[in-house]
């Protein structure tokens, strides 16, 4: 194993150990220390579970975007793969995102869906953006074909996001619990440090699964080639 | 040179469509069929929802319409070689996007020439008569948006395995927050109290969502086409 591989295996170890040691430090928080909200109870304990992954899910897919600019602009493979990864893992945390959504919307306003929201319709928007990326991904050919492909439609998402969130105002009546203002953040001091660490642990889950994955289809690609030599095809 | 080879572009489009008829009137019996569909759909007699679920079945229509259209982009131009001729000759890719946008377009606009009064008469008649300038320009707005986006999304789709299947899944996300712009502009115009936003706003948003999308296919079509 050369150096660069064991470098790698270094951060994906220490992010995975990162997420271990504060994950169930958030879950501490989030069910043994964090007081009750004032108007919706217990039930508002999910909101640390809510929006971390919903940010996590937007932070994944900005990198995965980013990158998918910077393959179009260099034309390196890897970036390539830097971009598809993350945009998997949002369909992950984006599922999450949706589900615990929808119980928060149960509990809160009494229905699984509220169409009257904002966040959850965009959300949706986003989601269903996230899963044509992957049909389209595997309708085509793997290669550079694909990879151009792939970087042009992320692209786009770019784009969908802001038109998105503003049509949905469009069409828009009322109410998502409004946590963040242009003041700063409308919580006290242990539920900010509460919401914090939970979106530290929900970070950097993501980024040790990133890199993991990362070096999962690194090593998919090197056996790929290994075979094709072994075959004697180019 | 640019400007030459755009309408060049655009007249070959036209001319195809005006002999061969393949596409226009293809979607013109869609979209009156689908309208048909929606009618009973929503009952007998007086259509149920009202104006509100009359526009949106209207977008909903021409959005799937537009989709029988755009499954048609490129493919003359992959079935009969003449991709190898375009991409050989000495103009910019961005222009290809674009003269097929504005080809898009006007078929959309074509199409809708008999769609609307259709429009009209199934579901609205017994209604107020609409502001006509904002409904045109409504309508014009977004499909411009569609013509720009779908150009684009169908060159990404011509080179899937299974075209006709990914063209509708790659262009459907983006046109909800089309269909909501153009649902609350059309709505606007026939039924104004319906929200307080301004006619200028709900076309602006229209023309937001066009003006994002125009400069990402002129940006971004040179690496759909082959090299």
């Amino acid at each position: 194993m050369n150096t660069t591989a064991a470098a790698r295996l270094d951060r994906a170890t220490f992010a995975a150990l990162v997420a271990a040691v504060l994950m169930p430090v958030a879950l501490g928080l989030i069910f043994f220390y964090v007081p009750n909200d004032v108007d919706q109870g217990f039930s508002q304990r999910i909101f640390y579970f809510h929006v971390p992954i919903a940010m996590t899910t937007y932070a994944l897919f900005g990198w995965g975007a980013l990158n998918a600019a910077r393959y179009l602009w260099t034309g390196d493979m890897q970036l390539d793969l830097r971009s598809y990864v993350p945009m998997h893992l949002g369909v992950i945390f984006g599922t999450l995102t949706l589900v615990t959504g929808s119980i928060w919307a149960k509990v809160s306003w009494g229905t699984w869906w509220y169409w009257g929201s904002t966040e959850l319709n965009t959300f949706l928007i986003i989601f269903l953006f996230y899963c044509a990326y992957f049909m389209l991904r595997f309708s085509v050919e793997p290669g550079e074909r694909r990879a151009r492909y792939s970087a042009v439609y992320a692209l786009l998402g770019v784009g969908l996001i802001p038109i998105s969130v503003l049509a949905v105002h469009l069409g828009q009546d009322v109410i998502h619990p409004i946590t963040f203002t242009d003041h700063g953040a409308n919580m006290d001091g242990s539920m900010l440090f509460t919401f914090l660490m939970s979106l530290a642990a929900m970070l950097s889950l993501a980024v040790a699964m990133y890199l993991v994955e990362l070096r999962g289809k690194r090593l998919d690609d090197q056996v790929a080639r290994l075979r094709r030599l072994a075959q004697g095809t180019p | 040179m640019s400007r030459r080879a755009f309408a060049a572009l655009v007249r070959k489009d036209l001319l195809l469509e005006l002999r061969g008829s393949e596409v226009v009137l293809a979607m013109v019996a869609f979209v009156l069929a689908a309208f048909v569909l929606f009618r009973f759909g929503l009952g007998g007699g007086r259509p149920a929802g009202g104006t509100r679920a009359a526009t949106g079945m209207l977008w909903v229509a021409i959005v799937f319409t537009a989709m029988l259209g755009l499954l048609r982009t490129f493919a003359q131009e992959r079935e009969h070689g003449i991709w190898d001729g375009l991409l050989a000759a000495p103009i910019d890719r961005a222009l290809l996007w674009l003269a097929r946008a504005c080809s898009t377009c006007l078929f959309l606009i074509a199409v809708q020439v008999v769609a609307l009064p259709a429009f009209w008469l199934f579901f609205l008649q017994e209604g107020p008569a609409p502001d006509y300038g904002v409904l045109v320009a409504a309508v014009v707005l977004a499909d411009i948006g569609i013509a720009a986006l779908g150009s684009l999304v169908a060159g990404l789709a011509s080179a899937g395995r299974a075209r006709e299947v990914l063209l509708p899944v790659l262009f459907l996300p983006f046109a909800i927050p089309l269909v909501l712009g153009a649902v609350s502009a059309t709505t606007g115009t026939i039924s104004p109290q319906t929200s307080g936003l301004h006619t200028v706003e709900r076309l602006g948003y229209l023309a937001l969502y066009d003006t994002v999308f125009v400069l990402f296919g002129w940006g971004l079509f040179e690496f759909v086409v082959e090299d």
